[in-house]
């Protein structure tokens, strides 16, 4: 739905927008310019500002500060802020995404598995207790997580999985199903129905059906979904921080938090660097894949 | 002939009962043992006290004394007073900023309303860790914002304004977000009534007041709970920020729950951290009833 609704004004083009006429609502035209570019200033600003922090040496890193192009570039920060990950953070960037890659990318596999296993259950057939289990699960959602951290931290010290993978893995599947569930079920339910009562009078069982027909039907969900879920755990800061205390598991978010407040100064510019370091990679994803990105994060919302 | 019959009630129970519960049992197990377990233990963890080096966590039963603990802290009515600024904040001015923003852009025919949205939009798919480290140095003493306004103030160790700074960071981030999903919502606003009434000569405050805004108003009120749920859980901006200072006049219920319970050169009482969460569940679940009333009522 929201993917759709989305996407058709792109489609339509300028023609097919409703909209004010310039020389009628003069006043209007001028106002929504006006906000508009103030809006952008304000969202822009800070990270380019951020980024031509990073490129400024040392010399010249409190001039020229209202024209965001520095003086005299260098990548010297970015050397600079490697090496100061490995030194002082005692884990090096290529760890922390290492790190965060497994988390992430082993949560969302283990969570979009069960999770789709349970939305073809919920939309494919009659059973007791469906619409309860059905509630029980997406309530979860309303739940904050730092409710689950002080017993999830004793239950998996007493599993010894404190400062492995897994410490951070299991609670983020636990969180992921839900909405993986929300988002999946109410797509499956789209799915035609004679589709799948034509394949099952073909004599395909409901497990064929589910991986030759709901799946491949699914893909655009899917990478929505996929999309959403990588944001919330390759963002996700708490669980991270308690649960991964020995710095060479610790994911990028409490990795880099540690440069704030830390036991040493950092020089500015390593500082932006270390800030951009972070940010780029996320941001060419972003840019990459951005029609799917506004979708997820609109459809997880528009499904509750 | 017998076989074939003795086959035959396992096959029904698989087709009827067996397969969708079969299907649902890995969901099941992970909610029972991720979720649910947790959220019951920890209720039943603030009637007792322990400590983060503790084997045996259920071994002194203390009633209500976590709670007493809390109650007679200053610093958590303090945590209690900004988690209520926070959630008020961006279910006022981060909505009313949204929508003014998703409005402006539907009606002002920009050419590039796509990249317009998506620009406003990007704060929100980066770590919030991320941002709150650029704005810490945007706030210091010799940032950005100091040098613009060519003053000589430091935003985040005033007491009075941490919270506020923190909020607004916050709202930075997020506004993008609910801008995309009012802009979704635009869309199904009837261009014909709007076009009927440009043919009545209706102003555009009036098409906005009296057309757009109805129709909008099921959005808004996703949008409102979808802030409510957000920053009611924040703790990433505030703990990069401010770690709650400075001396705790920041502190929100999550941060002043990770200092009573992991942090450093906090006191480790994790029973008054479980009590903190107590209060949190049961302060959502009676939002959750809230919204089950209204939905009851129709206006979801």
């Amino acid at each position: 739905m929201a993917t759709r609704t989305f996407f058709k004004s792109r489609r339509a083009g300028p023609e097919g927008e409703y909209g004010i006429d310039r020389k009628k609502d003069l006043g209007f035209y001028i106002y929504s310019r006006i906000l508009i570019i103030l809006t952008l200033i304000v969202i822009l600003v800070p990270v380019l500002y951020i980024f031509s922090l990073s490129l400024r040496s040392k010399e010249t890193v409190y001039q020229d500060f209202l024209f965001l192009i520095p003086k005299q570039v260098t990548f010297q920060n970015y050397i600079d802020a490697f090496e100061y990950a490995k030194t002082r953070l005692d884990v090096s960037f290529l760890q922390m995404f290492r790190n965060s890659i497994i988390a992430t990318f082993s949560s969302i596999i283990i969570a979009m598995a069960i999770a789709a296993l349970a939305s073809f259950s919920f939309s494919n057939y009659r059973f007791k207790g469906k619409e309860f289990t059905f509630t029980a699960i997406i309530a979860s959602f309303v739940i904050p997580a730092q409710v689950l951290l002080i017993p999830l931290f004793f239950i998996l010290r007493q599993a010894g999985l404190i400062n492995t993978y897994l410490a951070v893995i299991i609670p983020y599947v636990g969180f992921l199903i839900p909405i993986a569930t929300l988002i999946l079920r109410s797509f499956f339910e789209q799915i035609p129905k004679e589709i799948k009562e034509s394949a099952k009078i073909d004599g395909a069982s409901d497990i064929r059906m589910f991986f030759q027909i709901v799946m491949p039907l699914s893909k655009p969900a899917i990478a929505s979904c996929i999309i959403l879920l990588f944001l919330e755990t390759w963002n996700e800061f708490i669980f991270a921080l308690v649960f991964l205390q020995n710095p060479k598991f610790q994911t990028i978010p409490v990795a880099i938090a540690k440069i704030a407040g830390g036991k040493y100064i950092v020089p500015i510019g390593t500082y932006g660097a270390a800030i951009m370091i972070t940010i780029i990679p996320v941001l060419i994803i972003f840019i990459i894949f951005q029609r799917w990105f506004i979708a997820g994060m609109t459809m997880g919302a528009l499904k509750g | 002939m017998e076989k074939q019959y003795s086959i035959r009630p396992y096959q029904r129970f698989w087709n009827t009962t067996g397969q969708p519960y079969t299907f649902l049992l890995p969901a099941l197990i992970v909610f029972v043992f991720v979720v649910l377990s947790p959220v019951i233990m920890s209720l039943i963890l603030s009637f007792y006290k322990f400590t983060g080096f503790d084997a045996n966590i259920f071994k002194e039963f203390t009633g209500f004394d976590n709670f007493r603990i809390l109650f007679k802290d200053r610093y958590f009515w303090i945590s209690f007073k900004n988690t209520f600024y926070f959630v008020a904040a961006s279910i006022t001015v981060q909505i009313a900023l949204s929508l003014i923003l998703a409005i402006t852009i539907f009606f002002g025919r920009f050419k590039n309303s796509v990249l317009i949205r998506t620009v406003i939009f990007f704060p929100a798919v980066l770590a919030p860790v991320s941002i709150s480290l650029a704005w810490r140095r945007i706030l210091e003493q010799d940032g950005l914002l100091n040098q613009i306004l060519r003053i000589d103030f430091s935003w985040l160790a005033s007491p009075a304004l941490a919270i506020w700074v923190v909020i607004f960071v916050s709202i930075w981030q997020w506004t993008g977000y609910n801008l995309v999903i009012f802009y979704a919502g635009l869309q199904t606003v009837d261009r014909t009534i709007l076009e009927a009434a440009d043919v009545d000569g209706a102003s555009w405050w009036g098409k906005i007041t009296k057309i757009v805004i109805p129709t909008l108003t099921p959005t808004i009120i996703l949008n409102i709970i979808l802030n409510l749920i957000g920053s009611f859980r924040v703790f990433d901006i505030v703990y990069v920020l401010t770690r709650g200072g400075p001396v705790h006049q920041s502190e929100v219920f999550t941060t002043i729950m990770y200092y009573y319970s992991f942090s450093a050169n906090g006191p480790n009482k994790m029973g008054v951290g479980s009590s903190i969460a107590f209060i949190m569940f049961a302060i959502m679940i009676v939002f959750g009833f809230i919204r089950i009333r209204l939905m009851r009522r129709g206006e979801i």
